[in-house]
């Protein structure tokens, strides 16, 4: 069975601050005209049941925050598939094993492509910093570009 | 000179524990702990909150079981506002409970425990993991995903999140449910039903290989305690506490459960932050029961449903009418999920189950409330007191794997005593220690209850109980 729609993922610790920020886009994402028939979760964490929508899908843009760089820096880059071997991995997956795990169950993985942002701070609350409040716009076009195709990894 | 085997993290639980051997002169095993380390402190972080945000907050103290925090911190709420939500708020705050259960259960068979079953105990530890299964059974493997993908989608669908739904509210729930939503629920049931039925029938081919195991897994008379409906059926949201003894016969059985104090005793040991509940008619600490999956079957006459008692039926058959051995929670918690399933069918296809009327609204109208459920791994209980403002005064929290306690320790002391042994320390001794806490799903970051200070204190006992070394800090 096939999907083959687009599939945007924010995730993230919502109440963690710069960490949240793939819940932020999510939401912004969701009534974005460019974004129409796209499915667009906002998740916690990516979890090994996420590779049946993963694998049913035409194109995958996954958004989170990452703790290295300047604050709100955002790098965009293709995801591969690679098999992991964690003792557990009940809680959270990284994009490359999610990647693996659609293949390796489901025979199929598409493009998946990562927005990740450079987090200015993982502090408790609900509130981006400035610096991933001004990247925010950014963010959403990125993942709009790459639905649209405008994105070439 | 005695030595102490410390087995530190232990893999593939919930949560991070640590589980110390001790050992004679003659290294053979004198005793064995499991040490829960991590320091929950829900119960004072609550303090000072208005009483409508604890099943939220209470909620948070765990991402696999969030919603059987709701549901019991809810119930305590309901208490304290003196209401009764509706019917059809009930219903929903089942259902929720149910896939809960699913995809907790789905989680621990599959993801945990599968590893253990598929290759044994003794194989390479290497590849004893979800990636491995998927590598030997793809089949299995795939309905492991897809049945916890089930049970976490119904949560999603109810309360608009996986993990830390906050749809169950004081008094009901937030939003009833839509036709469309439980038309897509109903649609998603046979292939949910179907994988369990292909996990159960291939885990009872496979359980002939590990009938040493199932001996020696915590295999100890002890009590058994669970929720029974007004049938005698399982139940996970409300109903009476029926506590038998190993050989099924009944001990106690509470209409009311809720003044838990009259009957269960909590004991603190210096060697975890989790406390050991215990019967008090038994004492301490041979007053140990079990909950959880294997303890719901004991207690209960049946679990209400066709498939679900037919499997409980021949389970029966196979090991009799309470079985003792923890190694058999795995099969208890398949057996649970199909019940489950087929409970969530019964529920979504009642006419009422889209009313929109699922919440009843009142203000503080009493200082005390209790909720207790049963939560995947067992009984839950919270106990919260307020002020005239509902603002909380005072929490207490028994969680599954409190109610267990005792119960892990013996069977790891059994299990250490028969596998473990001073001249030959192999992974797969080491693994059975492990498997055996995995057997109770014990979900750590839950069970963890203040007890004051937090000291960092590391003992090396000789036999007699001499400190060969101590470390403070």
């Amino acid at each position: 069975m096939t999907d083959a729609g687009v599939l945007v993922v924010g995730y993230g610790n919502s109440l963690r601050g710069d960490d949240g920020i793939g819940w932020h886009a999510a939401r912004l994402l969701a009534s974005d005209p460019r974004l129409a028939g796209a499915r667009v979760l906002a998740q916690h964490q990516l979890v090994p049941e996420l590779a049946v929508e993963v694998s049913r899908a035409a194109l995958v843009v996954l958004v989170d925050a990452a703790a290295d760089g300047d604050p709100g820096a955002v790098l965009v880059r293709r995801v591969q598939p690679r098999r992991t071997d964690p003792a557990t991995w009940s809680h959270h997956l990284d994009p490359e094993s999610l990647a693996g795990l659609a293949k390796d169950l489901y025979g199929a993985v598409p493009p998946i492509v990562l927005v990740s942002v450079a987090a200015g701070s993982f502090t408790g609350g609900d509130r981006l910093s400035g610096a991933l409040e001004r990247a925010l716009p950014e963010v959403v076009e990125a993942v709009a570009d790459i639905v649209s195709g405008q994105y070439r990894a | 000179m005695a030595r102490e085997i410390v087995i530190d993290p232990v893999t593939r639980i919930e949560g991070h524990a640590k589980i110390t051997i001790q050992l004679d002169d003659a290294g053979r095993v004198a005793d064995a702990h499991f040490h829960v380390t991590q320091f929950r402190g829900f119960e004072r972080i609550c303090q000072g909150r208005p009483v409508h945000e604890l099943p939220s907050i209470m909620a948070r103290i765990c991402g696999i079981c969030p919603v059987s925090h709701l549901i019991a911190s809810a119930k305590a709420c309901d208490q304290i506002l003196a209401t009764e939500p509706p019917p059809t708020a009930v219903d929903l705050r089942r259902i929720m409970n149910l896939a809960q259960v699913v995809q907790s259960h789905a989680l621990s068979f599959f993801h945990l425990s599968s590893p253990d079953l598929l290759f044994g105990f003794d194989a390479e530890a290497g590849g004893r993991h979800l990636f491995g299964v998927l590598g030997a059974n793809p089949q299995l493997a795939r309905d492991g995903v897809g049945l916890r993908r089930f049970g976490q989608q119904v949560i999603e669908s109810l309360g608009g999140k996986r993990i830390h739904p906050a749809w169950v509210v004081p008094g009901g729930v937030d939003a009833p449910l839509q036709g469309e939503t439980r038309d897509q629920i109903l649609a998603a049931l046979p292939e949910a039903r179907a994988a369990t039925e292909r996990a159960l029938g291939w885990y009872k081919t496979s359980v002939r290989r590990f009938a040493e195991e199932a001996a020696r897994f915590g295999d100890f008379p002890s009590a058994f305690m669970g929720l029974v409906g007004p049938d005698g059926a399982v139940e996970h949201y409300d109903g009476a506490l029926r506590v038998v003894g190993d050989d099924g016969a009944l001990l106690a059985e509470r209409a009311d459960p809720r003044p838990y104090w009259e009957y269960l005793g909590e004991a603190v040991e210096p060697w975890s932050y989790l406390k050991s509940a215990y019967w008090k008619d038994l004492g301490y600490p041979e007053g140990v029961y079990r909950v959880g999956p294997l303890a719901r079957l004991n207690v209960a006459d049946k679990l209400g449903t066709p498939r679900a008692d037919e499997e409980l039926e021949e389970f029966r058959a196979r090991l009799g009418r309470t079985p003792g051995s923890s190694f058999h929670y795995h099969q208890a918690r398949l057996i649970e999920i199909l019940g489950c399933l087929e409970r969530l069918e019964t529920l979504l296809r009642d006419p009422g189950i889209c009313s929109p009327r699922v919440r009843s609204t009142a203000g503080i109208n009493r200082e005390e409330g209790i909720g207790i459920a049963e939560a995947p791994r067992g009984t839950l209980l919270h106990h919260y007191r307020v002020d005239r403002d509902g603002i909380v005064q005072w929490a207490n929290l028994v969680i599954a794997t409190g109610h267990n306690n005792l119960a892990m320790n013996q069977s790891v002391a059994q299990v250490a005593r028969h596998y473990v042994k001073a001249d030959r320390l192999t992974e797969p001794m080491l693994n059975r220690v492990e498997a055996v806490i995995r057997c109770y799903d014990p979900c750590l970051s839950c069970s963890t209850h203040a007890i004051g200070q937090m000291p960092l204190h590391l003992q090396l006992l000789a036999p007699d109980g001499a400190v060969l070394d101590e470390r403070k800090r």
